[in-house]
């Protein structure tokens, strides 16, 4: 029977891996291309060759010299900094109350966030523009952190609330009996409880403010400001020569770390997403 | 009484915040799309609907609209048609399942921006990798130039949407799937139920709230994804591959024509109210079932 079961799951795996095979290959083929072009010498990347001669891995430094990667990896951290401290900041209190009280207005703000969250900063970026430039702020990379921020505040506000809702409330009332007031049972007992949460979603605004192209495409204008996007973007937009095993170096460099913690984390969204859509 | 006005003080700052960089664009968008507008965004007479009328004479918008809309049901269409199999495949148990999704998971940890820029490196026409693998596959005996005309980009980049599209609607029908108990697939086998049949009548009917959501909050994706277009080919050549949101673009930072830029912005705007509110029906049936 045990055999049975193995040959059988043995027979599974083989047809899977069949099935999904064309889209693996599809999935993995851009990366193979970032790689390989990344560490290919100079005169073999316009070459239509799949490996490299050598492995050239001084492009990589090469890269963060030519293309000042160093100064745009600044930037983004800055800015995604911003945007991560400052939305959980504000969105702790507000997931809190929208858990743990009923107050009128309370099914409106909660649509509020859901509609907020879908409208793109693509369709209102030219207002957002005008607003940034009547106040002198195009160009700064703190003006473009708040931006995210309030991007990102109906996503925090959401997960974290659907996650404190999980959080049940006999161990604040136990705290409360204790004669604990509100402030030091919300210290002592709640966010120590939601400090995973707290810290998953943190991370997923800072991979979203990493990530974003068009407000900083819009917002930002000399090199001394772009952010690693639109950095990369720069590289390729508008050159008749584009020194592709640079771009591709940036490319790698710019996305792994962010990848691997995605992936890493990814089931956590996907929880708090569907725990914010069930409740 | 200090009780009664916390939850409004802890809310407070969140809404500000949000309403600011909702309220206020919205607002000045309104303003500038009923106003004769100049270059530098000073508005002059009050002009009605003008920027809406001109828009509907403008070819190159109503192009865009078209294009949007097939751009949007070929890449949500696309998504869910392989996402509901390899979901399938990913919720049976076999070695190897762990890495497999990672794998499928990849393209969604990775920025647009950077996706596109490698897509564009690998279709390029002289020396992109994707030549020389169809070449060396014998598929193709010359090289394509992918991005030089629309009808290889825009099938392109319907593709490599489909493909960066596939891993979030995977993991929502991942999350549909492991919600249908076993026990009804073995009483379906006991009584003699095909695949096909236990698929058509279990997995589907069950799988069909999941499928809704996702193509609701696809479509709003897709409709407003900038980066692919932009970063491979700036709608070009010749605009033949401008989306809503690339037009958009370009009327208001590259022409100058404020006016019909926030009228094509409120458009979209009402779109996307459309779709929200039929994810808010979805979401609120899904509650009370």
């Amino acid at each position: 029977m045990t055999n049975g079961l193995t040959t059988g799951k043995l027979k599974r795996t083989i047809i899977a891996w069949l099935l999904l095979a064309p889209l693996i290959v599809v999935t993995l083929f851009p990366f193979a291309v970032m790689f390989l072009t990344a560490v290919k010498p100079r005169t073999e990347v316009l070459t239509p060759t799949w490996w490299p001669s050598e492995f050239h891995w001084s492009n990589f430094s090469d890269m963060w010299v030519a293309t000042g990667f160093g100064q745009a990896l600044v930037n983004s951290l800055y800015v995604s900094v911003i945007a991560t401290i400052g939305a959980i900041l504000i969105s702790v209190p507000a997931a809190y109350a929208m858990s743990r009280f009923r107050f009128a207005g309370y099914g409106a703000f909660r649509q509020f966030l859901l509609i907020s969250q879908m409208i793109s900063p693509i369709v209102l970026v030219l207002g957002l523009f005008r607003l940034m430039a009547a106040w002198g702020l195009v160009e700064s990379t703190t003006a473009l952190g708040f931006i995210y921020m309030a991007f990102n505040v109906a996503f925090t506000v959401w997960m974290l609330q659907s996650y404190f809702d999980t959080i049940p409330r006999d161990l604040e009332e136990a705290a409360w009996m204790e004669g604990a007031g509100r402030w030091l049972t919300l210290r002592k007992v709640f966010l120590p409880l939601c400090l995973p949460a707290i810290a998953v979603t943190a991370i997923f605004t800072f991979i979203n403010a990493w990530n974003e192209f068009v407000v900083a495409l819009t917002m930002l204008r000399s090199q001394e400001s772009y952010t690693l996007p639109i950095q990369v973007f720069s590289l390729v937009a508008g050159r008749y020569t584009i020194e592709w095993h640079h771009v591709m170096a940036a490319t790698l460099l710019a996305t792994l770390p962010v990848a691997i913690l995605f992936v890493w984390l990814q089931r956590y969204l996907v929880r708090g997403l569907a725990l914010g859509a069930v409740k | 009484m200090q009780t009664r006005f916390l939850p409004y003080l802890l809310t407070l700052p969140s809404l500000f915040l949000a309403a600011v960089v909702i309220f206020w664009p919205v607002w000045d968008l309104i303003q500038i799309s009923t106003h004769d507008v100049s270059r530098f965004g000073q508005l002059r007479e009050f002009s009605g609907l003008a920027n809406f009328a001109a828009l509907t004479a403008d070819p190159d918008f109503i192009a865009a609209l078209w294009r949007t809309g097939a751009w949007t049901v070929l890449v949500v269409g696309g998504a869910l048609l392989v996402s509901i199999p390899v979901a399938m495949i990913l919720n049976t148990d076999f070695y190897g399942r762990g890495l497999a999704r990672v794998i499928i998971m990849l393209p969604w940890a990775v920025s647009l921006t950077m996706t596109a820029v490698v897509w564009r490196w690998a279709l390029s026409g002289e020396s992109g990798m994707l030549n020389s693998a169809l070449i060396g596959l014998r598929l193709i005996d010359h090289n394509v130039q992918w991005l030089a005309s629309a009808e290889t980009a825009f099938p392109m980049q319907v593709l490599i949407g489909i493909l960066v599209t596939v891993p979030f609607t995977t993991t929502i029908f991942l999350g549909g799937l492991s919600s249908i108990p076993d026990d009804l697939y073995e009483a379906a086998a006991l009584e003699g139920a095909t695949p096909l049949q236990q698929f058509r009548e279990i997995t589907f009917p069950l799988l069909k709230p999941f499928i809704n959501i996702a193509i609701v909050l696809n479509t709003i994706y897709v409709f407003n994804s900038f980066p692919i277009i932009w970063v491979m080919t700036q709608g070009g050549p010749a605009n033949s591959t401008d989306i809503l949101v690339t037009h958009l673009y370009k009327l208001a930072f590259r022409i100058g024509k404020l006016g019909e830029a926030s009228a094509v912005s409120l458009v979209m705007f009402a779109i996307l109210l459309v779709f929200t509110m039929i994810y808010v029906r979805l979401a609120m049936r899904e509650q009370r079932a």
